[in-house]
């Protein structure tokens, strides 16, 4: 018995095949250069050196005028908007540092509300041109009877002490 | 109703309802009954879907790697193991991709960006890719066997990332937060009603995952057995000719 | 509700594309099932 593969001789038919056997090689092609991507871009975020604030100007990679991410806490009743200009100090571990970003953070962001400012410090003053805000993995429920915070200031019922 | 022509079963059914049912409750838990928080406001009514969806991908990669262990370890090597770890896989990757969605509008309200190439983003998005691929691997064609043991090998590999995704938290200095219940020191940080609705959708999303599970392992069979009746047919035909 | 488009958005979203998924199963394994012999079918 002959069991040699027969060339499909239906144009359909042969249309129907190639795309059946291609697409999954072109689909692992895809995912090896979007993983390629995703690595890449995963290593060139990191090129700025991850501080907290006690680190700027003393570890290495957080001196001088270069661009870092700085990480603290933005202190209570120290958030000033004027003229689109944010201000606020970022506390960590007993150390501050004022920022000043131009615009509104947007996010949660909020005084007692841990955040990444990326920039550069000059003349002592951290420079930010974008800021993340971290959220805690803390859920409180609004409960009026316990908290009567407002909005802005939120975050500051959760700081322990 | 006829359940012959079909996946389903008087059993799947059941569960079919309760899945219904329980998610139904977790959309009303999720939108209504549960609290805002006092930092997040609303915008933590999305970790009831955000959280649940990534713990399906967990489980549903999880089961991929056991049935192709089980599938590369036992000497009968059944497909139905197969089968189960493919099905596994492409629910995992549905539910993998929604995390990333629902994970990335949270992030808008949250952090104020939809995305930030942080270490639990870029793994999880690495996460998904990798099982892209793996889908992909089991339509290159070759016999049941074949696809069978070359998707069992790449999905014990594969499997090997998710404790880098889980934990990447702990490991880099991300922006995402840290684990809030699967915290490797136990300590629940929410509060009550905000902790039963997370813990309904897990268990709401694991009744949605079996359900999807069986359903796709059944349909996998089915398609198997098409192929093999087209196969089947062909040599037919080739012995007919012979014949004359 | 602040923000309602993006939370509401989110659950439809996600109960959207599960639903789509399972129905294509569903329907899927009906038109297969209807062409397969019950052997191939151990659940029944």
């Amino acid at each position: 018995m002959d069991l040699t593969p027969r060339p499909v001789t239906d144009a359909e038919s042969r249309a129907q095949n190639r795309r059946r056997r291609w697409a999954p090689m072109i689909i692992v092609a895809l995912a090896l250069v979007a993983g390629g991507v995703v690595v890449s871009q995963f290593l060139t975020s990191a090129i700025d050196y991850y501080c907290n604030v006690d680190e700027v100007g003393v570890r290495d990679g957080c001196v001088g005028q270069r661009r870092i991410r700085v990480q603290g806490i933005v202190v209570e009743n120290s958030l000033k908007q004027t003229n689109g200009v944010t201000e606020f100090s970022l506390v960590f571990q007993d150390k501050t540092l004022r920022v000043q970003y131009q615009g509104d953070p947007g996010g949660v962001f909020q005084e007692c509300i841990p955040v990444v400012a990326h920039g550069r410090v000059v003349d002592g003053v951290f420079d930010s041109d974008r800021i993340e805000v971290k959220h805690t993995n803390q859920y409180v429920e609004k409960n009026k009877t316990r908290f009567e915070a407002t909005k802005e200031t939120a975050a500051c019922s959760q700081l322990p002490g | 109703m006829t359940t012959t022509q079909s996946t389903a079963t008087p059993t799947t059914q059941k569960l079919g309802i309760a899945t219904a049912i329980a998610v139904s409750f977790l959309v009303l838990s999720g939108l209504i009954f549960s609290a805002e928080d006092v930092v997040q406001g609303s915008t933590v009514r999305m970790m009831y879907v955000h959280v649940p969806s990534i713990w399906v991908a967990y489980l549903a990669f999880g089961l991929t790697a056991l049935c192709s262990a089980v599938y590369v370890s036992n000497r009968s090597r059944s497909l139905i193991w197969d089968r189960f770890a493919g099905a596994s896989a492409e629910i995992g990757v549905l539910f993998v991709a929604i995390s990333l969605v629902t994970g990335s509008l949270w992030g808008r309200l949250t952090w104020g960006t939809f995305w930030v190439w942080d270490a639990r983003l870029t793994s999880t998005a690495f996460l998904f890719i990798t099982y892209i691929g793996y889908l992909a691997v089991r339509r290159l064609g070759g016999t049941f066997t074949q696809r069978a043991r070359r998707s069992a090998i790449m999905a014990l590999l594969a499997v090997l990332e998710i404790p880098l995704v889980h934990f990447s938290v702990n490991l880099w200095r991300t922006l995402h937060q840290k684990a809030s219940i699967a915290d490797p020191n136990a300590k629940v940080q929410l509060d009550g009603f905000m902790l039963f609705t997370l813990f309904w959708g897990l268990v709401s999303f694991s009744m949605l995952f079996a359900w999807l599970l069986i359903h796709r392992q059944r349909l996998m069979a089915l398609e198997d057995a098409v192929q093999d009746q087209g196969l089947d047919r062909a040599i037919q035909e080739r012995r007919t000719e012979a014949g004359r | 509700m602040d923000h309602a488009s993006f939370i509401i958005g989110s659950y439809v979203l996600t109960i959207i594309s599960v639903a789509a998924y399972a129905i294509s199963i569903v329907r899927r394994g009906r038109k297969l099932g209807a062409i397969t012999s019950d052997d191939d079918k151990p659940w029944i």
